[in-house]
């Protein structure tokens, strides 16, 4: 597949990754912000593809059989 | 030269020979390598016994049970061990040795003994995880770590088995509202067709390894017998070498087949293997939820950590400049008490001139006291009044700071590289405030120096 998928594995590292900068207390408020921004977005698009079907995937399931 | 016989002649001598011969019943061990049930129910066999590199045949017989007897042993062997009878399994049978002049030599089977059989399929299955273990591919389908979200699922499964659509259905009517993808790649999950059906199954399912998550080998619903035919070997290794994780769901009570403990996840029930995804995914969620909630803590208690700091800088700067505002005062009182000496001294003075010049010299002197008096009042109101515009400027900037929290101590705001700049001790903003040639005062973190302005 040429676009690059998302991945709940790299998602949830890229979170996991922004809490341990949060908590080492090295970040200043500009960053923490821009941060915090990152990783609701990941968060979101997990919680996305949670619950969303996605058609596109279903057709290629289809085809499969 | 004795006299001719005729075929069936020689077929009778041959028949009572062995009947002579043979009288009694025989237990014998073989392998069955042909079975099947005809129309009237009587079940015909192939036995063999290969040589012990399991490649050639070293001897083969019929063997016959006839359908009331088999009717008999078929359900009794099947209630003792599991399984039914089928090719390639071992069997301890009581034979008769028949000679028919028609259809030569068969083993009438009398009975059967499970024991034998169960031991056997046992042997079987610790040979092949021996072999497993041995070829050091046991552990890797474990190894691969089951994905966070199992959400793109293979199954390999019969399309119309019980187990499929229990499996489908638990999967869709899950209480979260989680969206699963599943296809489906048939195959056959019992009898002879089963190993090869599945590894070609598997083969398949590998083609487009990319795009699932994880695959499931579902069967069941009801039949918990036939499960050996999971304890085979070329199952079992194509499940160990397959590229993503394998969860199977075969049914079984007891006993798990090769295939299960091969595999990396194992459940007793296809219905268990949805739960089980379904269950992976809400642990991500909470997973997902307490960082959540971690990040959303901490970016919160940083902002209280800039708030609070802001607020001990505020405390610290009134009483600071109340106490300027004292010393200021405490000067001006000086300054007055001096003048008033200096214009006592001065009265004293003049108390030994003529009186004329006394009186001007008294009226003059009041003059300029009172008018030293008035600017010395004026100077204290000005530094008065400018102190407390500099303390309400303070204070105004301490309060944007504590409403932008934008704004951390100065002195880490040095340490990540920023400086302050000041010229005449005033802070430097705008390029307006320099000319060129002034010196600029500029402080860093662990110090400050000086610098002339070259050009503007």
């Amino acid at each position: 597949m040429a676009k690059k998928e998302f991945s709940f594995n790299e998602a949830v590292v890229e979170i996991e990754k922004i809490l341990r900068n949060i908590e080492s207390g090295d970040l200043d408020v500009d960053k923490l912000s821009v941060e915090v921004k990152r990783a609701s977005e990941l968060i979101r698009q997990c919680q996305k593809k949670l619950r969303t079907t996605e058609e596109e995937i279903n057709s290629i399931f289809k085809d499969l059989v | 030269m004795a006299e001719n016989l005729s075929l069936t002649e020689l077929q009778l001598i041959i028949k009572d020979s062995l009947y002579l011969a043979l009288p009694d019943m025989y237990w014998v061990v073989a392998e069955i390598s042909e079975i099947k049930e005809n129309y009237a129910g009587h079940c015909y066999l192939e036995l063999t016994e290969k040589h012990p590199d399991e490649k050639n045949v070293r001897a083969r017989a019929k063997a016959i049970i006839w359908n009331k007897r088999y009717r008999f042993l078929k359900s009794f062997f099947e209630n003792i061990t599991g399984e039914s009878l089928k090719e390639g399994m071992k069997i301890l049978v009581r034979v008769k040795v028949e000679y028919h002049e028609l259809y030569g030599l068969s083993l009438i089977i009398s009975d059967i003994d499970p024991s034998f059989t169960i031991g056997e399929m046992a042997l079987k299955k610790q040979n092949v995880i021996k072999r497993l273990e041995e070829e050091g591919v046991f552990q890797m389908n474990k190894e691969i770590g089951f994905p966070v979200v199992p959400q793109r699922i293979a199954i390999i499964s019969s399309k119309n088995a019980a187990g499929y659509t229990d499996f489908i259905r638990q999967l869709s009517d899950n209480n979260y509202g989680y969206t699963f993808y599943t296809a489906l790649f048939d195959a056959v999950m019992q009898g002879t067709e089963t190993e090869q059906s599945i590894v070609n199954a598997l083969d398949r399912v590998a083609e487009h390894e990319g795009l699932f998550d994880v695959v499931a080998i579902l069967r069941g619903g009801g039949s918990q017998s036939d499960l050996s035919w999971f304890d085979s070997y070329n199952i079992a290794f194509h499940v160990t070498q397959f590229p993503i994780p394998v969860i199977t769901g075969i049914g079984h009570e007891k006993d798990l087949s090769v295939t299960d403990m091969v595999a990396g996840r194992s459940l007793k029930t296809p219905t268990a293997v949805a739960d089980h995804l379904i269950e992976c995914v809400a642990e991500f969620e909470t997973q997902l939820n307490e960082i959540s909630a971690e990040i959303s803590d901490n970016s919160r208690s940083i902002i209280e950590d800039n708030r609070s700091r802001i607020e001990s800088f505020r405390m610290n700067i009134i009483p600071l400049a109340r106490l300027m505002i004292s010393d200021q005062k405490e000067r001006i009182y000086d300054r007055i008490i001096e003048l008033i000496n200096f214009g006592k001294e001065l009265i004293s003075k003049a108390a030994k001139i003529p009186a004329d010049q006394k009186s001007k010299l008294v009226s003059a002197s009041q003059s300029f006291s009172i008018s030293k008096k008035t600017a010395v009042d004026k100077i204290k109101i000005d530094v008065i009044n400018s102190t407390l515009t500099l303390l309400d400027r303070i204070k105004i900037k301490v309060d944007g700071q504590k409403n932008s929290l934008n704004i951390l101590d100065p002195q880490n705001v040095l340490k990540r590289g920023f400086s302050i700049t000041t010229v005449n001790g005033t802070i430097l903003k705008s390029v307006k405030q320099v000319s060129d040639y002034k010196v600029i005062e500029t402080r860093l973190a662990d110090g400050k120096f000086k610098s002339k302005v070259i050009k503007k």
